[in-house]
């Protein structure tokens, strides 16, 4: 399998750490025995042909495929060294510790406040109402929003544009201060200036979280992320640096998957 | 004699028959002979010949039943035996109606003396109209099947002039719908407008003194606030207190927490206990369920409760109503979008915060479309209330007392021997139009947010 | 946590004493809905086990075994004419009623009267009708017994018979058996030969005229708005009414018939006719609204070939559309006829609540309907009654759930079969 051993690749302290994951939908296994770590300096992206397993991989790792009927996980995941599949783990907890970002922008249908005052609010995360300010600013600050909706934080935030949105959407997971940010595709509904938001908004907030990205644009991946996982059929195909994969990439799948040559 | 429709029916078919048979041998025989391909196919010139025979004659036969026994009747009070009937009322009709019945054959002798010497004038006019009737549809069966006939040619459209024939009787289906909107609007407009010449408009509208047994349309007797409140105390109040939460507590769990296999199981529950026919609800409410009820008021000691109970009633159609709220909260929620769900749960929101907090919100236009549309049936409910809430107009807010309803009343007003023309019956009407309009607008309010709701999530 | 900047103390016992009282309150909503589900089938299992329970004792009925010597005490009854047409007639003149009343007398004392149902002699006469070598010997008749008797008999309850019941009861004179009538007579006062047929004949009646009106209408008005109706003014107003109609009280369809058939056209009242005419304007939308789902369902590849071989649209709509359709289109008219016989307010108001006696003989002739039935029962005051109410209901609910689970058959066995 993949080259792990690398000493440029070791990751001292990983937030989250997988092993020997396997995720079965039913009788159909989706993802065959993945081992990965994430750190919170580096963001991680997933990339692979469609139907490959990175979405479902990525729900393991806030537990979202426990929504699914027949979805089954075996192997471990950490999170801080907590398994998070463990019964003593806490999904609602484990899910604002990990937060997610979907493909498409789904704002509630409230107002700009009330989206990013959600996730605070029923965690109890801010007790008074200038509290409650402060962590709604803070956040759409984080994401680059709040200049663009200072004024109008009472309006609905299905008013907004589609990149503005998913912004938002990026804000509402910000703003339960998580430690890990899941992101399933998340410019894949925007248009290119969205995207490059986007993009500066991960390198901003890289750091101070760790963060996946799932990505269908190579570039993309090659920009935003310091490792990436290659996935293919279920099984992950090759990790390494960002810049290693699309230069060097040790494994013939990897090389015909970023040349183009299938997928 | 009394012409026999179905009979008739059945001579016209075969008439349409033959001609069919005709139309399409000649057009196959002129084909033949001309040496030239038929532009439509034989049968198509058949059903064009038998189209013409049969829907004239029917279309005929059916009006001139409608409006023949008003002409019999006519020339029966015409004839010098009918001047010394009694002018007006109930007596009048009733010597009518038992002159008709035994000149129709249905009744062996006459019940009534006066109406011996209407039986010959009547069966002389019914035959007169029978036979110009009969004479009548046939001669336009004929006529229209030889019309047809003689339009037979090979280059002849027939399969289009055929289906413009059906097309006719598509759009004619079709009318019938705006036929009986109209009807329903005219002839409650037309009674009501009798009735506000005797009741003015506002003292329907808000008098509140109910008590039309006197008949007279002095003040006082057609007040209609009472039957409002009535109505809407039993339909809008009782009713849907039972009725929302219980309904939208059944969706809430059958789409959000159910296994399938409850769900399986529930769903037709729901099915059977929307089948079930409001008589037996209003059986039901007054046999069993207001009998506890009052037992009950008396004892925590309230001791003018009455056995017909708003509150009986009420609760009862609130029952009816659950699987109706049930479906249309069902269907609002499952329309929010999966995403909003995801976005919720993934914030580490529970079920229960998810559903209150993100899916409620979100499906309320939907939901309340649905409310509006139970209420708007709840108050048009009849049996119920007519079996169970009682007929004595009270305007109270208590709801172990017996109150009254816009739909008991109309029933009551109509039931019983009165004559048609009377304020009491006219009245009916008038409360129908109320009725009617209050229903219509709820519909329209709701449907239009029900509509509004789905466009913002396609 | 008063400080908003500082990363979460997901451990402390505040938050683990809020998240306890979050799943607490998970807990208590899910029960809420559980609670919500199993109020409805408690609602329902309440009403069918009291109707179920009250019912069943309304398909039978008490009979008082009564000796008759035809000998001893002869008839005048000219045997020739039994076969004929008045054959009742002529048994009801020859004094048959004293002569039960009086052979009831003798076996059972004097309180006989109260004993056995005033009809009962009419059981008799059916049996000589049935049976002419009756009159020659003596025979023993089970005769129905009265209603008090009869209530007695089957629940025990206390009245002023209940002690005379309980003495017959030991003397073996009573037996409780299958209620024969309630299912071959119409109407009556007397619970002993009260019965559902005259009513059920009457529904059956109404539902026919109405499904022959609503039917074809309404798939023609489907068919016309799905497949031919241009976008114009006309279409508007004609889907709008459909719309509308679909929700209009029951009752209102009643005003309109009472005006227009009866009133106006002058048709025949409280009959069939006229029941069904109003219940077919009723059941129209329904139809139509389901028909229209229906043909929205089936593909439009299946025109887009037949099109494609020449045919024309109506031949396609036809030969094609219709056929494919009609599982649907027959599950929706299917449920709108049971919610059209289940319905009475519409039937009120045209008259069919008066008493009938008959079995109805003709679309044109006074009849009743089994809700109405139910209605006018319920408002008895003969305690006998109040048992076969509870049996029509099961008769009703027995009809409606089978047509609905014929519904539920086709919609299950052609559902999506392409
Ligand atoms: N809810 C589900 N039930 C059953 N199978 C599923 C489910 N969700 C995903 N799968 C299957 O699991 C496999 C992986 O799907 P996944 O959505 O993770 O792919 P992906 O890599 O995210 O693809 P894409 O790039 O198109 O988003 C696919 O074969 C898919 O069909
Ligand atoms: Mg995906």
């Amino acid at each position: 399998m993949t080259d792990m051993t690398s000493s440029e690749l070791y990751i001292a302290d990983p937030k989250m750490t997988a092993q020997n994951v396997n995720v079965f939908y039913g009788e159909k296994q989706a993802i065959k025995n993945v081992s990965i770590d994430v750190s919170t300096d580096l963001v991680t992206a997933f990339i692979g042909p469609s139907g490959c397993g990175k979405s479902t991989f990525l729900r393991t790792l806030n537990r979202m495929n426990d929504t699914v009927a027949g979805a089954r996980v075996e192997g471990k995941i950490m999170l801080e060294g907590e398994d998070i599949y463990a019964p003593s783990m806490d999904v609602v907890q484990l899910r604002a510790r990990v937060g997610m970002v979907f493909q498409k922008p789904n704002p509630f249908p409230k107002s700009i406040y009330d989206n990013v005052a959600y996730g605070p609010r029923i965690h109890g995360l801010a007790p008074s109402k200038a509290d409650m300010d402060v962590v709604v600013e803070k956040a759409l600050t984080r994401a680059g929003l709040w200049d663009e909706v200072k004024d109008r934080l009472g309006e609905s935030g299905t008013a907004l544009s589609g990149g503005q949105q998913q912004r938002l959407c990026i804000a509402r997971a910000i703003a339960v201060d998580p430690e890990v940010i899941l992101m399933d595709e998340p410019c894949s509904a925007l248009d290119p200036i969205a995207t490059a938001k986007i993009e500066e908004l991960i390198h901003d907030l890289r750091g101070k979280f760790a963060i996946v990205i799932v990505t269908h644009n190579m570039q993309q991946a090659a920009r935003v992320s310091q490792r990436t996982a290659f996935f293919h059929l279920g099984t992950l195909v090759e990790y390494g640096k960002t810049t290693d994969i699309f230069t060097n990439p040790k494994q013939e799948r990897t090389k015909d998957y970023i040349t183009g040559r299938y997928g | 004699m009394t012409f026999n429709a179905a009979a008739l029916l059945l001579l016209v078919a075969g008439l349409a028959l033959i001609g069919w048979l005709a139309g399409r041998a000649r057009s196959v025989l002129l084909a033949h002979r001309a040496g030239n391909k038929l532009h439509s196919r034989p049968q198509y010139h058949g059903w064009y010949v038998a189209l013409w025979l049969f829907a004239p004659a029917i279309l005929f036969l059916t009006i001139w039943s409608a409006v023949s026994p008003a002409l019999v009747t006519n020339t029966v009070l015409d004839s010098p035996a009918a001047q010394n009937l009694p002018q007006f009322g109930f007596e009048r009709a009733a010597i009518l109606a038992d002159a008709r019945a035994v000149a129709q054959g249905k009744q062996d002798i006459v019940r009534l003396e006066k109406s011996a010497p209407l039986v010959r004038p009547y069966v002389q006019a019914t035959r007169q109209y029978a036979l110009i009737g009969i004479s009548a549809m046939f001669a336009l069966a004929l006529a229209g099947g030889l019309y047809a006939f003689t339009r037979i040619r090979p280059e002849f459209r027939a399969r289009s002039r055929v289906e413009k024939i059906v097309m006719v009787a598509l759009i004619l289906a079709s009318l019938v719908a705006i036929l009986t909107t109209f009807g329903i609007v005219l002839s409650l407009l037309f009674e009501s407008i009798r009735f506000f010449k005797l009741v003015s408009p506002s003292e329907l509208l808000f008098g509140t003194q109910w008590n039309p047994q006197s008949g007279a349309p002095v003040k006082d007797t057609f007040g209609g606030i009472p039957l409002f409140w009535g109505t809407v105390l039993i339909g809008a109040i009782i009713a849907m207190i039972v009725a929302i939460p219980i309904g939208m507590m059944t969706a809430v769990y059958l789409t959000q927490y159910a296994k399938p296999v409850v769900r399986k199981w529930v769903k037709p529950l729901l099915e059977i206990l929307a089948g079930v026919p409001t008589v037996v609800y209003g059986y039901f409410a007054a046999l069993t369920v207001a009998p506890m009820l009052r037992e009950f008021a008396v004892m925590i000691g309230i001791s003018n409760a009455s056995t017909e109970s708003a509150l009986a009633a009420g609760i009862v159609m609130g029952v009816m109503i659950i699987p109706f709220v049930s479906s249309m909260a069902d269907d609002s929620i499952n329309a929010v979008p999966q995403s909003m769900r995801d976005g919720s749960l993934a914030l580490g929101a529970t079920p229960n915060e998810t559903i209150r907090q993100v899916l409620i919100p979100a499906a309320l236009p939907g939901v309340m479309g649905g409310i509006l549309l139970a209420v708007s049936r709840a108050i048009g409910e009849t049996m119920i209330v007519v079996m169970a809430a009682g007929l004595s107009a009270n305007l109270t807010a208590n709801p172990f007392s017996s109150v009254t309803t816009v739909t008991a009343q109309i029933v009551k007003l109509l039931t019983g021997d009165q004559e048609f023309d009377s304020a009491k019956t006219l009245a009916a009407f008038a409360l129908g139009l109320v009725l009617f309009t209050v229903t219509l607008l709820l519909n329209i309010v709701a449907l239009r947010i029900v509509k509004k709701y789905r466009e913002a999530y396609d | 946590m008063t400080n908003p900047t500082s990363p979460t103390d997901w451990k402390g016992q505040v938050m683990q004493k809020r998240i306890a009282g979050r799943y607490a309150a998970e807990r208590r909503f899910k029960l809420f809905g559980l609670i919500a589900v199993l109020l409805s089938g408690a609602f329902l299992a309440f009403l069918l086990i009291t109707m179920v329970g009250n019912g069943a004792r309304g398909f039978t009925y008490t009979h008082v075994s009564v000796p008759i010597d035809f000998k001893a005490m002869p008839l005048n009854i000219d045997k020739d004419r039994l076969d004929d047409a008045d054959a009742d007639q002529v048994i009801a003149n020859s004094g048959l009623s004293d002569l039960v009343t009086f052979a009831a007398e003798e076996a059972l004392g004097p309180d006989a009267a109260k004993l056995i149902s005033e009809n009962a002699w009419k059981e008799v006469r059916t049996a000589i009708k049935d049976d002419p070598e009756l009159l020659n010997g003596r025979h023993v008749f089970e005769l129905p017994a009265s209603s008090a008797v009869d209530i007695a008999a089957k629940n025990g309850t206390k009245s002023d018979v209940s002690a005379l019941a309980a003495q017959l009861k030991q003397d073996g004179k009573l037996s409780t058996g299958i209620h024969w009538p309630f299912f071959r007579n119409a109407d009556a006062t007397d619970p002993a030969v009260a019965g559902i047929w005259g009513a059920l004949k009457g529904s059956i009646l109404t539902i026919l005229i109405a499904f022959a009106i609503a039917f074809p209408t309404g798939v023609l008005a489907a068919l016309y708005l799905e497949e031919f109706a241009p976008k114009n003014r006309l279409t508007d107003w004609i889907e709008v009414s459909i719309n509308n109609l679909a929700a209009v009280p029951s009752i209102i369809f009643g005003l309109l018939a009472l005006a227009v058939f009866i009133n106006w056209f002058g048709f025949c009242q409280a009959s069939a006719l006229v029941g069904g005419m109003t219940l077919a304007l009723m059941t129209m939308p329904v139809i139509v609204i389901a028909a229209r789902n229906a043909i929205k369902a089936v593909p439009p590849s299946i025109r887009d070939a037949a099109l494609g071989i020449g045919a024309s649209p109506v031949q396609v709509v036809f030969h094609h559309v219709l056929p494919l359709a009609l599982p649907g289109i027959l599950t929706g008219t299917i449920i709108g006829m049971a919610r059209a016989l289940g319905e009475t307010a519409p039937l009120l108001l045209i008259g069919m609540r008066a008493f009938i006696g008959d079995v109805p003989s003709g679309l044109c002739s006074p009849s009743t309907v089994l809700p109405m039935q139910i209605f006018l029962w319920s408002d008895e005051v003969d305690r006998g009654f109040v048992e076969k109410t509870s049996a029509a209901i099961i008769v009703l609910l027995f009809v409606l759930l089978s047509m609905n689970a014929i519904a539920i058959y086709l919609r299950n066995k052609f559902e999506k079969r392409w």
